[in-house]
C-alpha cells in the first residue's frame, strides 16, 4: 500500500526567508468600507498622564500616546486606526464604532510578521514603510498564503478593549 | 466522505443568482485576463486572523459585499462555538448538558457530530474532550472547578437532535471548527458567484473555484519562512505544530495541542499538514496523524481520500 503521509526532512540550519508582510487596503478604502458616503473629521487623541494611566487601568493594557488616530463621523460614529505589536506581529487595523459607541465593524489594514525579536526592532519595522495595498500581488501560482500553526489574535483583543476604553474617557460626549 | 453543510441560521434570503460556470480553460484565461479583480481582507476572528481573497469578474463593491457575508458567516461560528465566550452554545453544553438534554443550532449539531465521527474513526487521536486539561494549562478559560471524570465517549447526540452528556465533559471544538467555519464562508462565497476564493484561519484553509494556489508550509524550525509547499485546486489543507502556542508554564514547557492517551503537551519541532477536499476534514486530520498509531492515521486519511504532509525534525 502506498502511504498517504509524505515526510520532508527540515534542513539543519534554517535558512534565511523574508517576513510574512501583507498590506489587506489603506486607510482611505477601510474608511470608505465602513462609513459609504459619509464624510470623516479628524479628532485629536490628546492622552494627559493621568488619562494614560486611568486607561491602562481600565483596559489592562499598555497605552502608547500617539498611535491611535481617530474620525468623527457624521452619524456621530467614530473610525478609528491602531496598532498593535505581539510576540512575533505587528498589526495596524481599523475600527467603526457606531454612534451609540458599540463596535460595527473591525478591518485589518495591515499585518506583519517575524519570528523571533525583530518585530520590535524600529529597523525591521522600517523596511515596511511606503509599502503600498497591491504591491506583489500577482494571480496565479505565487505563495500567497502560509499554512501553519494558528497564531493566537489575543494582542489585537487587547488593542480594542484599550481603544474602547480611549473612546468612552477622552472622547464620548466631547 | 465528504460532509455537507448544515444551513446555520439568519444566513440571508436573497442571494446573487450563481453565474453560469465555464470550462476550466475558459476560466483560467479569465483569471489572467484584464477584467479579473481580487479583493484580500482579514478580521480577528476564532481568535485568529482570518482572511478571505476573492476575485472573479464581478465590480469591487460586489465582491467586497460577498467577503461581507462570509465574514458574518465565520462570525456566527465564533459566537455558537467558542469555549471563551460565555454565552456561546458550546459553553451552554459544557455546563448543563450533564443534567438535561440541550438542543443546539445546526451548525453546533454538525461540527459536534463530525468531531465524534473523528474521535471514533481514530479510536481517541483525536480528541474534542482534552479541554480539562487546556484549561489547567491556561489556554482555555476554567469553567467549572471540578475536573470532569468523563470523556468524548459519554457524549450522547439522542434522535430528536439534543446533546446530553451521560458523565461531566469538557467539550472543546477548537480541533476542527476554524476547519468548519472556513467550509462555511467558501460555500458563502461561492454562493454569491464568487469565482475564485481563498478562506484562511490562521493557517488552515481552502482553495475554491477556477484559481488554483501554491501554499508555503510554515518552516517549523523558522517559522516566518517556508521551504516547502503544497498545491490546492478546490482542496483545503490545514496545519498543526507546537512553535507559536509553546510556553513555560513555571515548571516545564505546555503547548496548545495534548496528546490524548498520555496528556502530554506536544513540543517536537515537527509539524503535520493535511490535504483534504475540506478544510473541516484536514483541520481534524492533522490531531490523527500527530497522535495515533501509524496504521490508524493511515486508514483515517485514506478513508478520508486525504493526504498528510509531514516537516520531521530532530529533537524541539
Amino acid at each position: 500500500m502506498n502511504s498517504r503521509i509524505l515526510i520532508f526532512p527540515v534542513a539543519a540550519v534554517a535558512i534565511c526567508q523574508p517576513a510574512l508582510a501583507l498590506v489587506y487596503m489603506s486607510v482611505e478604502q477601510a474608511q470608505q468600507l465602513m462609513f459609504k458616503g459619509q464624510s470623516l473629521t479628524a479628532v485629536p487623541v490628546i492622552l494627559t498622564a493621568a488619562d494614560v494611566s486611568a486607561i491602562e487601568r481600565d483596559s489592562g493594557v499598555k497605552v502608547y500616546p500617539g498611535v491611535l488616530r481617530a474620525w468623527k463621523a457624521e452619524d456621530g460614529g467614530y473610525f478609528f486606526v491602531d496598532a498593535v505589536i505581539g510576540k512575533h506581529e505587528l498589526i495596524t487595523y481599523a475600527v467603526a464604532l457606531g454612534p451609540d459607541g458599540k463596535v460595527g465593524q473591525v478591518e485589518i489594514i495591515e499585518y506583519r510578521e517575524a519570528y523571533g525579536g525583530e518585530v520590535r526592532s524600529e529597523r525591521w519595522r522600517a523596511q515596511f514603510v511606503g509599502k503600498q495595498h497591491g504591491d506583489a500581488v500577482h494571480v496565479g501560482r505565487d505563495i500567497q498564503n502560509i499554512s501553519g500553526a494558528t497564531m493566537s489574535s489575543e494582542h489585537l483583543t487587547e488593542g480594542i478593549r484599550r481603544l474602547l476604553s480611549i473612546y468612552a474617557m477622552v472622547l464620548a460626549g466631547h | 466522505m465528504r460532509w455537507s453543510l448544515p444551513d446555520i441560521e439568519d444566513r440571508p434570503a436573497a442571494r446573487p443568482a450563481p453565474r453560469p460556470s465555464r470550462s476550466r480553460a475558459a476560466a483560467l484565461r479569465a483569471a489572467s485576463g484584464p477584467g479579473f479583480r481580487e479583493v484580500c481582507r482579514a478580521r480577528p476572528l476564532l481568535g485568529t486572523r482570518v482572511e478571505i481573497r476573492a476575485g472573479g469578474d464581478a465590480a469591487e463593491e460586489d465582491l467586497h459585499a460577498a467577503v461581507d457575508l462570509a465574514f458574518a458567516a465565520v462570525e456566527r461560528v465564533h459566537r455558537l462555538m467558542s469555549y471563551h465566550d460565555p454565552g456561546s452554545e458550546l459553553t451552554r453544553l459544557n455546563r448543563h448538558a450533564g443534567a438535561a438534554p440541550q438542543r443546539v443550532s445546526a451548525g453546533t449539531l454538525a461540527v459536534l457530530e463530525a468531531a465524534l465521527h473523528f474521535a471514533r474513526l481514530s479510536e481517541g487521536a483525536f480528541d474534542p474532550g482534552v479541554a480539562a486539561t487546556l484549561e489547567q494549562w491556561g489556554y482555555l478559560p476554567k469553567i467549572g472547578a471540578a475536573p470532569p471524570a468523563g470523556s468524548w465517549r459519554d457524549v450522547e447526540v439522542t434522535p430528536d437532535g439534543c446533546v446530553r452528556f451521560h458523565r461531566p465533559v469538557r467539550l472543546d471544538l477548537g480541533g476542527i471548527a476554524k476547519g468548519f467555519a472556513v467550509d462555511l464562508a467558501v460555500r458563502t462565497l461561492r454562493e454569491a458567484g464568487v469565482e475564485a476564493v481563498v478562506v484562511d484561519a490562521g493557517g488552515d484553509l481552502r482553495v475554491a473555484g477556477i484559481v488554483p494556489r501554491r501554499i508555503g508550509l510554515r518552516d517549523p524550525r523558522a517559522p516566518a519562512g517556508s521551504v516547502h509547499s503544497v498545491d490546492l485546486e478546490n482542496a483545503a489543507l490545514a496545519t498543526s505544530a507546537g512553535y507559536f502556542s509553546r510556553r513555560w508554564d513555571g515548571e516545564r514547557y505546555v503547548s496548545a495541542l495534548v496528546d490524548p492517551a498520555s496528556a502530554q503537551p506536544f513540543l517536537a519541532g515537527s509539524s503535520v499538514s493535511v490535504r483534504a477536499f475540506d478544510c473541516m476534514t484536514a483541520d481534524a486530520l492533522t490531531k490523527v496523524v500527530l497522535f495515533a498509531p501509524p496504521a490508524v492515521a493511515e486508514r483515517a486519511l485514506a478513508q478520508c481520500e486525504a493526504h498528510a504532509f509531514v516537516q520531521a525534525s530532530p529533537g524541539p
